[in-house]
């Protein structure tokens, strides 16, 4: 691989470890808040009856 | 509590451990033979047996010490904790400090027994002084720096679902310092060369800071 | 203002902030730097490298002193938020060791050098690793878990020193055949770029250790919900 091949390859590292990881943090913070919207709702339903 | 009295019990205490040691000498015994299997092996794997020993049985000695050693100190508290003697003395006015000081202690002299009895057998199997003052400092040192910081890791159970893994995993990073300071010593000591000062000197850096931080934190772990 | 109130301005500040920074830092740090003499284009990876590590450093800091926080007020948030940071410092830390190796194989010839800085950051990376694997082994909402974790996070953070210390002794009594240094002397332009590449990264990392520390706090506040829905369905019954 030449110089500039890595140059490239640590550039798209980095800023592939970049958005990898806060798309796995949305994705992650998306399905516990609506875990937890869903757990609200049968908990506030529970207290009404 | 008063400092007089902390030190009479800890002594008390000091005295129960070993006591209690010697009841459950298994696990002490275990730990030996793990030392002397692991030795073993190391010869075999390195081919000890040649001339060029020297270079190599600073490292291997180390690593079985540190290995055999944090398996054995895994299960410091877990007689104590089984018969609910611990949740006695935490509730009792002896201070945390003198707990871990006295358990610690214990631990330490049963690891040094262990240590100069593969250290007599290492200078058999490799015809090398490996049982001189110098050396033995270096391992009196070295021993109670990774006791101190295994045996407050070793504080807590948190080990159910690891297979005892855990405690190595934990301590064995924070440990290259006093590895590194350890091997070095003992070959500077080995070789008779005059670089065993400085390596001493980072050895006993180590040991004071991991035992102090230690005891600091045991209070802490409650 | 006090800290709460900027505190909540973190989703409004940060990603935008931190957004533009990088692109200006990727637009710096590939076109606009000078290439160096000696070792050429691939210098240019300094501008990733060296934030990556400092970005590490403050997001273990955080742990730290979270930690710290987490043992005198024994408030869960603070515990979150270590875990939360640790992961950042963690990915940070892998990206440091990656981007230092493909750094060092054109320049040195191999991957990995026994060099002190890089050595320490590889011990860095297993004593979180090690933190987060203790901490995560247990449940979110042990006292004793959260309580030993801290200790040891501290322990670690305030090991790293001596660890260096030992390391740079030990590798001047091994020294290898040939030590290139990963920045030496830098000429001014240079210099600016590769401050503004830190600041850019340590925006990024703020931001993700918020994200962090706010998928933490999640998932304790999913934990008490469950633990209620839980109760809920027993008395029902």
């Amino acid at each position: 691989m030449s110089e500039i091949g890595f140059l490239f390859a640590g550039f798209a590292v980095f800023w592939a470890g970049m958005f990898t990881y806060l798309v796995i943090l949305q994705v992650k913070i998306r399905n516990l808040q609506s875990q937890i919207d869903l757990l609200e709702n049968i908990i506030e339903n529970h207290d009404e009856v | 509590m008063n400092l007089p009295t902390q030190l009479q019990i800890g002594g008390k205490l000091l005295n129960a451990n070993l006591k209690q040691a010697w009841r459950d000498k298994t696990n002490w015994i275990t730990a030996g033979m793990f030392a002397v299997t692991a030795l073993l092996l190391y010869s075999f794997a390195f081919n000890l047996t040649t001339g060029l020993v020297r270079n190599l049985l600073p490292g291997v000695i180390w690593t079985v010490f540190l290995f055999s050693g944090i398996f054995a100190t895994g299960q410091s508290f877990q007689h104590d904790r089984q018969n609910g003697i611990l949740d006695a003395l935490k509730i009792s006015p002896i201070h945390p400090m003198t707990i871990y000081i006295a358990k610690t202690l214990a631990n330490i002299l049963m690891l040094l027994l262990i240590e100069f009895a593969l250290l007599l057998g290492a200078t058999i199997l490799f015809s090398e002084p490996l049982f001189t003052p110098q050396l033995l400092l270096i391992v009196t040192i070295g021993t109670i720096g990774y006791t101190a910081l295994s045996t407050l890791l070793s504080a807590i159970n948190l080990d159910q679902n690891n297979g005892g893994l855990l405690l190595p995993v934990l301590a064995l990073p924070l440990l290259v310092p006093l590895l590194i300071a350890s091997v070095e010593a003992t070959s500077a000591s080995l070789q008779q060369e005059a670089g065993t000062a400085p390596w001493i000197l980072l050895l006993s850096l180590f040991t004071i800071w991991s035992t102090a931080i230690a005891t600091l934190m045991f209070p802490l772990a409650d | 203002m006090n800290l709460n109130n900027i505190y909540e301005l973190r989703w409004k500040v940060l990603p935008p902030l931190a957004g533009v920074a990088m692109i200006g830092m990727a637009a710096l740090a590939l076109v606009t730097a000078p290439t160096e003499v000696i070792e050429g284009d691939v210098q240019r990876l300094l501008y990733v490298h060296l934030p990556s590590a400092l970005a590490s450093y403050f997001a273990f800091s955080v742990t730290a002193v979270c930690s710290i926080l987490f043992l005198l007020k024994r408030d869960f948030k603070w515990d979150s938020a270590a875990q939360g940071a640790a992961v950042v410092g963690l990915i940070f830390t892998l990206l440091t060791l990656i981007t230092g190796s493909l750094w060092g194989k054109p320049i040195w010839g191999v991957y990995w050098q026994w060099d002190p800085r890089i050595t320490t950051t590889l011990i860095l990376f297993l004593i979180f690793s090690a933190y987060l694997i203790a901490r995560k082994s247990s449940s979110l909402d042990s006292d004793k878990s959260a309580r030993f974790c801290s200790i040891y996070a501290i322990i670690g953070f305030l090991d790293i020193p001596l660890i260096h210390m030992s390391v740079r002794w030990w590798r001047t009594l091994h020294p290898q055949p040939i030590i290139a240094k990963l920045n030496p002397a830098l000429p001014d332009e240079m210099l600016l770029v590769t401050l503004f590449s830190v600041l850019a990264v340590i925006l990024v990392a703020a931001w993700f250790i918020t994200l962090g520390v706010e998928t933490e706090l999640l998932s304790q506040r999913l934990l008490k919900l469950r633990a209620i829905a839980k109760t809920n369905i027993s008395e029902k019954s």
